[in-house]
């Protein structure tokens, strides 16, 4: 019996590798199928359909792109949008999500499997999640162990922080940048500890592919030339880094600059020239490192001091030169808003209107990260202290990542894979302490093939510190501290599970609700869905001329244009800032003078979202500030916004408020015939459930416009935009008519009484044509 | 059953060959016709009650209806039948009466002089309401008006005839009034009328409240999806007109809302499909329309489906709606051969009127000799394929169409065809292949070495485990001997046999040293990379030759016993020493086998 017994570890044994691999295989599938499913709550429970305002752009750029092949959207004008500017998509738009998601649709048609392309997009960036789950795991495992490895990529595929921006329907850049950003990463890591110029080509080439997804490419732009920065000021110059770092360089530029977007700007914008700067460095290391070899101390010491100063000099003079010559461009304001958190509020209004370029609250650093957030100091202290080339990389990233977290909410994005990969070091550090069994006979824990590991470990990394604590953690273990080291292992353990609950709810309550479809939730638990915005816009596809022209203020830009497939004035790609200060000024003015710009710009319909219904916050009279405020940029003296506050400085819509505001377009399209309403029984006609108050002034007239189509529970509201005969027809007297009435006797009878006359015919005379009635 | 379907036969230019005209046989005579005018719908149904007399000496085999050209132009559907048989109808001309379009109804029997037949005919007109005033605004009622003459327009003279109009309220602003004609509720009776000619025409008019739907169908277009493996998928792609009188001037929400008076406008209309239809869904192209109640009745399902917007004159919506019903109930066969029956159209809404209808019909892959049949002249449109799911030469796609259709043409259209059923078998081999190819790719790939240059350290490593798995599976088949050994020995205690146990023992014993062999060369092989190991290997032969002896000497000892040589207390002295060495070495061996 003894004997047979010894078979079974025999076979686990000779074929470590495969049992690991299937290990490794297996929990990265899991989580690649953890994270597309709880990224489904959204089509569960509406439906497969593209959510939210910015992806309905993409989406239909996608469909435009599967219906008319690649070139013809590379060199798409969309004359539907920015009227009448219109829009030069193929050069103003990042391709990499319309090519991915289209060649999945392509490949998929080629095998005859005829899935939508809606359904693509929709499913795209859970799909990609995995993905990132997958690059995470082997950035993580170039820098830590494979074992932390599998907990970051575990992490990566449930946060909140990453679920936000990749639920099933949001199909945004995000959803495939953040894979391209880890995958980017990785690739970089692996050049930098292999020194390859094959790891580093594969690095460019993500770079590529990132720098087709997202504008955020910039930030790989400048934290790869940071990395090398930092390890030649710890004097950690290699061959290998130069080798890495010259061949990333030079491909990614030359990749980067294919894609149309971009163009130029890697070497014309102050954005890209630190990588420019540091790739000039790095050479110039090189060659002092080569000349150090050649020359004798004194000497080289001499032609250092010489050398060093100069190239300072040029360099700097050159790049101040540059731009003061314009060849270069300075820092853009989006840029300048990170460095300083208050410049967009003075400068851009339109960049502070956005809620998601707001500084970050703790509040949301917890809810998006969870226990990730105490732990990832953690990591970042262990790699810290057992620093290394490709750790330097990482701690790097932590830290250029926290800042800019702490600056905008939107990019707590990047935040969070650096905190999933720290946090995945932090847990597996922790569970390879107390998770070891303890064995005297083998001081050196776990089996012959995990030696091999630590042997290899040992060899590559700079410093063995690793290994010395073990030993002296082993010692510790050895008191017989067995039950502190349960103890410890089920807290943990504990905490991972209330991680996981924690992203399974935040996804499922504050990333799932879709901003297009409205659900309210009755005492009952019934579920009512409030479909006003679709049918406001089915509407308008269905039942306004193909060319017409919608204004709206810019949120809702993209989803006419997507959904209604209606000419819009702006939109969210909100590059002309003017523009769209234009339509804030005929939304804040009065009804004569917005009328004058709305023909000025040939206007046919207005769409106003009014939210006093059903008491839906985010309408336009709470977003009308802002447009005051970007109209005032551009048109300050005709537009104030001191005008539409009272006397004390409120922002009301009620009796007290300013009379600018109660005469101007935007209240009278989101109030027009509200004052007869009368929601229930316990509140006057004309409350505003989302001011909670009565409304100033509700008895007025149109008329320029005419309400064409309120959706069922009021939150859009459509305004036909009259042509000139339609209204205030002066009135000719009679003399001065050129076209004269024929009869001018009416007879008193009404038409009942006529004798003989059958209703509304006319009279019949004999020997007479009948008379046209007069009109 | 089947020639019954060719007897209704509707306006396609069928009889329209030229050079074959008609002649008014003056023989006949209408002796009472009864008509009834229904226009309290959008549609227009005619509803005729002709005798026929034959006042001529020869037998009439057939005569002739006669309409407008505005009314042929809207004529979606007519029929004529004889208590209850349907008449064979063709379209013809006569030389006379070039502007007017005749139907040549063919008698079953024919009419012998002076003997009267009562035939009645049906027929249904769209688009002949004419909203009047054309536009109206939101709380007003709409008002239509028919055009027609007053008497029934026929080639044969008539001795008496009656009309009665038909009205959705008693609401009429006018009506022409030709005596005697009389105005009751909602209708209004004409006649009756004597001795009218043929081809007499007197124009009527009625300005009426209509607030029916007018609701049009501009196009349908219907796919249905035929799966041997038990499924048909119905889907209907349908654009809708609202053809009543236009909406003018502003839609107010509010006055919706609290006034209920907007009487032309539609807010939703019940569709009815099959019992067994499931799976169903009603969407358009940003997404599903969530304002839809489905309820599932015995003999039908119905929808009631709520459009995204009220419709008001003159506006239009676009939906999808799909469905899928077993097979069973609609497809049928013997052997290879095939015969699908359904619908050409199905319910959209009561008093449907649909402008155009795409037909396709999409039939598994493999299948041949494809033949429709149609209850009244549709035109088929060239085959094409249709590729989806492990698809590979594509599926025929079977496309008819047809213009303006009406509820009496909800009629079964049925396809004869030939499937193979060996072709079931193919989807499913498809996705065995694929699998199996992937499986393969991905064994082969693990296994190929595709690196350009060596990596020593590794091949080392790969040589030691691949000769360390051989010393187990060696030091497996020792132990296996060793057991069979101590079996015999077992054995031997009880038969006392040492003759035959010696031979097997000897086998034994042999074979053992055989894998001993075998396993040392392998050490001085794992030697060459890995010293390590090879010690490891050497330190297991060394327990193996301890554990050898002691079974060895068990095995003389025991021989001893058996022979008599040896007393049991002597034995029993001896033994207990070496069966506790053996389990020693036993252990060791374990542990040594646990770290190669």
């Amino acid at each position: 019996m003894g004997r047979t017994q010894t078979k079974s570890p025999s076979t686990g044994i000779s074929s470590p590798v495969g049992v690991k691999s299937l290990l490794v295989f297996t929990v990265l599938l899991l989580a690649w199928m953890a994270g597309f499913l709880s990224r489904l709550f959204a089509v569960i429970r509406f439906e497969s359909i593209i959510h939210e305002f910015d992806p309905w752009f993409n989406y239909r750029a996608t469909a435009h792109m599967v219906k008319n092949g690649f070139y013809n959207f590379l060199n798409w004008f969309d004359e539907r949008a920015w009227y009448p500017l219109g829009r030069i998509v193929g050069g103003t738009v990042y391709p990499g999500l319309m090519l991915t998601s289209g060649s999945i649709h392509y490949i998929l048609n080629l095998l005859n499997i005829p899935v939508h392309i809606r359904d693509i997009c929709v499913f795209l960036a859970p799909i990609f999640s995995g993905l990132t789950a997958i690059a995470t795991y082997f950035l993580t495992k170039e820098i830590w162990s494979a074992g932390a490895g599998l907990f970051a990529a575990c992490f990566i595929a449930v946060v909140p922080g990453y679920i936000s921006r990749s639920v099933a329907g949001s199909y945004d850049n995000e959803g495939i940048a953040i894979f391209a950003l880890m995958f980017t990463y990785f690739l970089w890591v692996k050049s930098v500890k292999t020194g390859s110029i094959f790891w580093a080509a594969m690095a460019s080439l993500s770079y590529f592919y990132m720098v087709s997804a997202w504008g955020g490419y910039v930030y790989i732009i400048n934290l790869i030339p940071l990395h090398i920065f930092a390890l030649l000021l710890m004097g950690r110059f290699s061959h290998r880094i130069y080798t890495a770092y010259t061949t990333f360089y030079i491909l990614g530029l030359i990749c980067s600059m294919q894609i149309p977007f971009v163009g130029f700007q890697p070497i014309r914008t102050s954005e890209h020239m630190a990588a420019a700067g540091v790739f000039a460095l790095l050479n110039a290391v090189a060659i002092l490192k080569y000349l150090q070899s050649v020359m004798s101390q004194a000497e080289f010491r001499h032609f250092f001091i010489v050398a060093a100063c100069t190239a300072a000099g040029v360099v700097f003079l050159a790049v101040v030169g540059l731009t003061w010559m314009g060849v270069v461009a300075p820092w853009s304001g989006r840029f300048y808003s990170l460095w300083d958190t208050g410049y967009a509020k003075i400068h851009i209004p339109i960049i502070a209107s956005v809620s998601e370029h707001q500084p970050t609250t703790w509040f949301s650093f917890f809810f998006d990260l969870h226990i990730l957030v105490a732990t990832f100091p953690v990591g970042l202290w262990y790699c810290i202290k057992n620093v290394n080339d490709e750790r330097v990389f990482i701690v790097l990233f932590a830290v250029s990542a926290v800042y800019f977290a702490g600056v905008m909410v939107r990019l707590m994005l990047t935040l969070t894979p650096v905190v999933c990969v720290l946090g995945g070091i932090a847990f597996s550090q922790l569970f390879e302490v107390y998770l070891k069994e303890e064995e005297p006979s083998r001081p050196n824990g776990g089996d012959s093939s995990d030696d091999d590991d630590d042997g290899e470990k040992n060899s590559r990394y700079d410093k063995a510190g690793k290994l010395r604590k073990m030993k002296h953690e082993q010692q510790a273990t050895n008191d017989g501290l067995g039950v502190i080291r349960s103890m410890v292992i089920v807290a943990v353990l504990m905490i991972l599970m209330m991680f996981s609950v924690h992203c399974t709810w935040v996804t499922s309550n504050a990333y799932s609700s879709p901003s297009i479809v409205l659900a309210s939730y009755s005492q009952d638990g019934s579920r009512q869905i409030l479909d006003d915005f679709r049918e406001a816009y089915y509407w308008l596809s269905q039942n306004t001329a193909d060319d017409a022209r919608v204004m709206s203020w810019w949120d809702y830009g993209y989803q006419i244009a997507g959904m209604a497939n209606r000419t819009t004035l702006v939109d969210n790609n909100t590059w002309n800032n003017s523009h769209i200060a234009l339509v804030g000024k005929a939304m804040s003015s009065n009804e004569t003078a917005a009328y004058s710009i709305m023909t000025a710009l040939d206007v046919d319909y207005v769409l106003v979202i009014f939210g006093g219904v059903i008491g839906y916050s985010g309408d336009d009279i709470n977003k009308f500030l802002w447009m005051v405020r970007i109209a005032e940029g551009e048109h300050p003296k005709e537009i104030r916004e001191s005008d539409y506050f009272t006397d004390r400085g409120e922002f009301r819509v009620d009796s007290e408020g300013s009379t600018t505001l109660l005469n101007c377009l935007m209240y009278k399209l989101s109030y027009y015939r509200f004052g007869e309403l009368k929601l229930d029984f316990r509140t006057p006609p004309g409350f505003d459930r989302t001011r909670n108050t009565v409304i100033g002034n509700k008895d007025f007239k149109l008329t320029y416009l005419e309400e064409a189509y309120t959706t069922e529970h009021w939150l859009v509201r459509i305004y036909r935009v009259k042509k000139p005969d339609e209204f205030n027809r002066p009135r000719i007297p009679v003399s001065q008519r050129k076209v004269k009435r024929r009869n001018v006797y009416l007879t008193k009878k009404t038409s009942k009484k006529r004798r003989g006359a059958i209703k509304n015919r006319p009279v019949v005379v004999k020997g007479q044509r009948p008379k046209a009635k007069p009109t | 059953m089947h020639c019954h379907l060719y007897i209704v036969v509707v306006g396609v230019l069928v009889a329209s060959v030229s050079g074959t005209f008609d002649n008014i046989n003056r023989d006949i005579v209408n002796k009472k016709i009864e008509r009834k005018l229904d226009v309290s719908t959008q549609l227009v149904k005619a509803n005729t009650k002709i005798t026929l007399e034959n006042s001529g000496s020869g037998a009439v085999r057939s005569f002739l209806l006669v309409l407008t050209k505005e009314e042929q132009d809207n004529l979606a559907f007519i029929n004529a039948q004889i208590g209850g048989t349907n008449l064979k109808l063709t379209e013809s001309k006569v030389q006379e009466y070039r502007d007017l379009v005749f139907y040549k109804v063919e008698l079953k029997d024919a009419l012998q002089p002076s003997k009267t037949v009562n035939v009645e005919v049906e027929m249904v007109f769209t688009h002949l309401l004419e909203p009047y005033p054309a536009m109206i605004q939101q709380g007003e009622k709409q008002l239509v008006r028919y055009k027609g003459n007053h008497y029934v327009l026929s080639p044969y003279t008539t001795t008496t005839q009656t009309t009665t109009v038909s009205l959705s309220s008693p609401n009429i602003e006018t009506y022409s009034r030709l005596k005697p004609s009389a105005h009751t509720d909602t209708s209004v009776t004409y006649g009756p009328y004597e001795g009218v000619q043929g081809f007499s025409v007197d124009p009527m008019s009625i300005h009426y409240e209509n607030n029916a739907p007018f609701l049009t169908v501009s196009r349908l277009e219907r796919v249905v999806e035929v799966s041997h493996w038990g499924n048909i998928a119905v889907e209907e792609t349908i654009d809708v007109l609202h053809t009543g009188a236009k909406l003018k001037g502003s839609f107010s929400r509010y006055d919706f809302q609290r006034e209920h008076n907007s009487y032309s406008s539609i807010k939703s209309f019940k569709t009815v499909m099959p019992a067994s239809a499931k799976d169903v869904y009603y969407r358009d192209e940003i997404g599903n329309i969530s304002t839809s109640h489905m309820r599932v009745l015995d003999d039908a399902v119905e929808l009631d489906l709520r459009p995204r917007f009220p419709l008001f004159g003159g506006w239009k919506t676009h939906y999808k709606i799909g469905y899928n019903v077993p097979s069973y109930e609609y497809l049928y066969n013997a052997g290879d051969e095939y015969i699908l029956k359904m619908r050409i159209l199905d319910h959209v809404f009561d008093d449907v009127t649909v402008d155009e209808l795409l037909l396709k019909i999409i039939l598994p892959e493999g299948v041949r000799n494809v033949v429709i049949e149609t209850p009244y002249p549709v035109e088929q449109l060239p085959d094409s394929l249709h590729f989806t799911y492990l698809d590979t030469v594509g599926r025929p796609v079977i496309t008819v169409t047809k213009k303006n259709l009406v509820e009496s043409h909800i009629q079964d259209f049925t396809l004869h065809y030939q499937f193979p059923s060996v072709i079931m078998l193919q989807e499913p081999l498809l996705v065995v292949v694929a699998f199996f190819i992937l499986f393969i790719t991905v064994i082969l790939y693990v296994r190929l070495d595709l690196t350009l240059s060596k990596d020593d350290a590794t091949e080392a490593k790969m040589r030691v485990s691949s000769h360390c798995e051989l010393v187990h599976t060696h030091h497996d088949k020792r132990a296996r001997c060793y057991e069979k050994l101590e079996e015999e020995l077992q054995k031997l205690k009880g038969s006392k046999d040492v003759a035959q146990s010696q031979t097997s023992t000897k086998k034994l014993q042999n074979s053992i040293r055989d894998e001993t062999q075998i396993i040392n060369d392998l050490a001085s092989k794992i030697r060459l990379d890995n010293s390590e190991y090879a010690d490891r290997v050497l330190e297991l032969q060394k327990m193996d030759k301890i554990l050898r002896e002691c079974v060895t000497q068990q095995l003389v000892n025991v021989e001893k016993l058996v022979a008599g040589k040896m007393s049991k207390q002597q034995y029993m002295d001896t033994d207990g020493p070496l069966h506790k060495k053996k389990e020693e070495a036993l252990e060791k061996i374990k542990n040594l086998l646990g770290n190669i």
